[in-house]
């Protein structure tokens, strides 16, 4: 028995020693109260002026915490989500990473995320937008920080409207009835509507439409709605709008083949966010004066305005992480007022502040492409206040995942003008697939 | 029973075991592993999963996506193999026929295997794209079009396009390897095969096809297996699409694996795949015994 009482104690002393032992593993601060640490920061900004901007952030952190090093890892979009989701199995996944709102559900739902409500009160929970935050918050926990947002909106060209001697389109039927005067193939396409598979074009197009009309895509019991009447409505505007002032190759567009034939000057018409601005300036500069963005169409000019889509893109700190106090510290630097503003204006009205005092602050107005866009900086805004991730609209859930990842609604569109399938009858078959798709979730 | 014993050489053994464990890791584990994925619920980022036997063999089995996708590999694969060993053929008897410089052709026309398959995919998406493509425009400044064709996303176009670009692709293996086969028959078989009056094709067959076709057969399972396993140049392409029309069965697998992270689904697929290759692989192999035996 007593042989037996000494090994319960070994065990429980051994216990006792692991846990202390495990609890300086993961302690990140010294004895004189430092950080001391390295941790790896992912993000998605491959271009020049916002990468530059998160290395210097990462070695400001690191000047004010000399026992810090972070290690900063770049990667675009695609090669992102390629490397979490393998990286979640094999345990390789980073301390830090922005992320886009889709995958912060699903990495709530693999529980890979810490909440960050105490980063967020310490920068301010008054200062950040309310829907922003609520996409990565589940039962009063917020998994993700907004870092900065950007909103749909109607892009037009006012030098051909102007030649034209057209107005900027309010409702939807005013938007075809302009695109189809000022179409003239193949050197100037009214609208495009791109349906490319590989892409969520055409969901973000339907989305546009089913939201003017005050629905949306998902139901608040997580169905996909492509039956009822605005989205059949909607299917049946795009497909219109395709037959008649598009592109016959935006049946495979993605996002890049849409943005690219705004920016070569072949469309009067796009949709995009104050990034538009920047694909512009570089691939056509001469262009850059004859653009400005207008709000999104309705239905009818007296309806609502409801929120369309809005994009924020936010931070996030995983459980892996085995210094979560300086990963909570180095995303709470990012937002310090000089260096926040510095990184919105890598990419001036394109990235615009997910906090509100910024977004009215003069140091950020004070800017020359966001004054000289100052229109479509207040329009943008405006959308961003409103709008929500698509399928967030009832708050984050897988289901928006997989609405736009599965091209479920780009094929639907396919099939129906290229296979001459009726509307209704596609309709209901993307829906019932979709619905299925999402019962697999549960599997 | 004691001679192999003696014959048995440890040291040999000894320097050839890193080698096999390293097979053993890289071969033998990722397929035993898709197939014991294939019986599970496997989930791409979730840590947990069941095992549900043959499940997701089922619901592949009974998914009209899965045979559509299948019947677009097989279509894939078997004209872009003919047309692959029709080109490559020709281009290596014209340039058998070639005295001089034969080293100058010959690597010029294997430049297409020279580019990554991004570079092949984004280019030819460039030149066949309605707006700024170079083909389309062409074929409208010269009368043959009324409009610019987009021969990427028309249905009846896209399927032969891809498999265009494949034989472009893949004819110049076909032809280095066929080249080299031909200039290994003596040149005295062809003549005592026109002194004994042989005619052209009598000689194209009983002597050319001959000394060529084991080369030729075994080019046929490689090419087979990489062509119907092919993934990147047809996903850079057209993703599949438009409208799942050249949607193969390797697109349709990281669809699942990748889109719906059900990587136990995808594993069902892919064992299917396993499964068809190594009959075809067992066909052509049958094949390829017989005719090493007549040739002895």
């Amino acid at each position: 028995m007593n042989k037996k009482l000494f090994v319960l104690f070994l065990l429980i002393l051994s216990l006792v020693i692991t846990a202390c032992g495990k609890e300086d593993d993961t302690s990140n601060q010294g004895s004189s109260g430092e950080f001391d640490g390295e941790i790896t920061v992912w993000h998605s900004f491959t271009q020049g002026p916002r990468m530059e901007f998160m290395q210097s952030a990462a070695d400001a952190f690191m000047e004010e915490h000399p026992k810090v090093k972070i290690k900063i890892e770049t990667f675009a979009w695609p090669e992102f989500y390629t490397k979490w989701t393998t990286g979640i199995q094999s345990g390789q996944v980073p301390d830090v990473s922005t992320a886009l709102p889709n995958h912060v559900v699903e990495l709530i739902d693999v529980d890979a995320l810490v909440p960050l409500n105490d980063v967020i009160d310490n920068i301010g929970r008054d200062r950040f937008y309310e829907a922003p935050l609520q996409e990565g918050t589940i039962d009063s926990d917020n998994f993700s920080i907004p870092l900065y947002s950007h909103a749909q909106v109607m892009w037009y060209r006012k030098d051909l409207l102007e030649e034209a001697g057209l107005e900027v389109p309010k409702t939807w039927e005013e938007l075809f009835e302009t695109a189809k005067a000022l179409n003239n193939p193949p050197n100037l396409y009214g609208l495009s509507v791109p349906m490319g598979s590989g892409d969520m074009m055409a969901t973000r197009f339907l989305n546009f439409y089913v939201r003017s009309a005050g629905e949306t895509l998902l139901t608040e019991d997580g169905k996909a709605n492509l039956t009822s009447k605005s989205a059949i409505d909607g299917i049946n505007y795009w497909v219109k709008m395709y037959n008649e002032t598009s592109p016959e190759g935006s049946v495979n567009y993605t996002v890049l083949d849409q943005a690219n034939l705004y920016y070569q000057g072949k469309s009067a018409f796009d949709f995009n966010s104050g990034f538009q601005i920047g694909g512009v300036e570089t691939n056509s500069p001469q262009l850059v004066d004859q653009i400005d963005a207008a709000p999104m169409p309705k239905i009818n000019e007296s309806d609502p305005d409801n929120g369309i889509e809005t994009s924020n893109i936010p931070v996030v700190v995983w459980k892996n992480s085995k210094h979560p106090e300086i990963a909570k510290a180095f995303v709470e630097s990012l937002y310090e007022k000089e260096e926040y503003i510095e990184f919105l204006h890598s990419v001036p009205a394109g990235m615009l502040p997910a906090l509100k005092d910024i977004a009215e602050d003069p140091m950020f107005l004070d800017e020359p492409t966001i004054q000289k866009f100052d229109n479509a900086v207040k329009i943008i805004s405006e959308a961003v206040d409103k709008g929500t991730a698509i399928g967030m609209e009832n708050g984050p859930s897988l289901q928006s995942g997989i609405i736009t990842s599965q091209s479920v609604i780009e094929k639907m569109f396919q099939d129906i003008v290229l296979n001459s399938v009726p509307v209704e009858e596609a309709a209901e078959k993307a829906e019932k697939e979709l619905n299925d798709l999402f019962d697999m979730l549960s599997r | 029973m004691e001679k192999k014993l003696r014959n048995f050489n440890i040291t040999g053994m000894l320097f050839i075991l890193p080698a096999i464990l390293i097979v053993i890791l890289l071969l033998i584990y990722p397929i035993f592993s898709s197939i014991y994925f294939s019986l599970t619920t496997k989930n791409l980022i979730r840590p947990f999963y069941d095992f549900v036997w043959f499940e997701n063999f089922k619901f592949v089995l009974t998914n009209p996506d899965f045979y559509k996708a299948f019947v677009n590999s097989i279509k894939w694969t078997f004209f872009s193999i003919v047309g692959q060993l029709f080109v490559g053929f020709s281009a290596a008897l014209a340039l058998n026929r070639i005295p001089r410089f034969t080293g100058i052709y010959r690597t010029l026309l294997i430049i297409p295997w020279a580019f990554p398959a991004i570079v092949i995919a984004f280019s030819w998406k460039y030149i066949l794209n309605d707006v700024y493509g170079f083909l389309p425009n062409l074929l409208t400044q010269l009368g043959i079009t009324s409009s610019n064709i987009n021969f990427l996303a028309n249905p009846d176009l896209v399927f032969i396009v891809v498999v265009l670009i494949n034989i472009w692709f893949g004819a110049p293996l076909f032809m280095v390897n066929i080249l080299s086969a031909l200039k290994t028959i003596p040149s005295e078989q062809y003549e005592a095969a026109q002194m004994d009056g042989a005619s052209p094709l009598q000689v194209f067959w009983h002597i050319t096809i001959r000394h060529v076709r084991v080369v030729i057969g075994l080019l046929l399972v490689l090419r087979t297996i990489w062509i119907f396993n092919n993934f990147d140049i047809l996903y850079l392409i057209t993703g599949g699409g438009p409208s799942d029309n050249t949607t193969t069965l390797p697109i349709f697998a990281y669809k699942v694996g990748w889109g719906m992270k059900q990587l136990g689904v995808a594993s069902a697929i892919t064992v299917i795949l396993l499964l068809f290759l190594l009959g075809i692989c067992f066909l052509y192999f049958k094949l390829l015994d017989k005719w090493e035996r007549d040739d002895r």
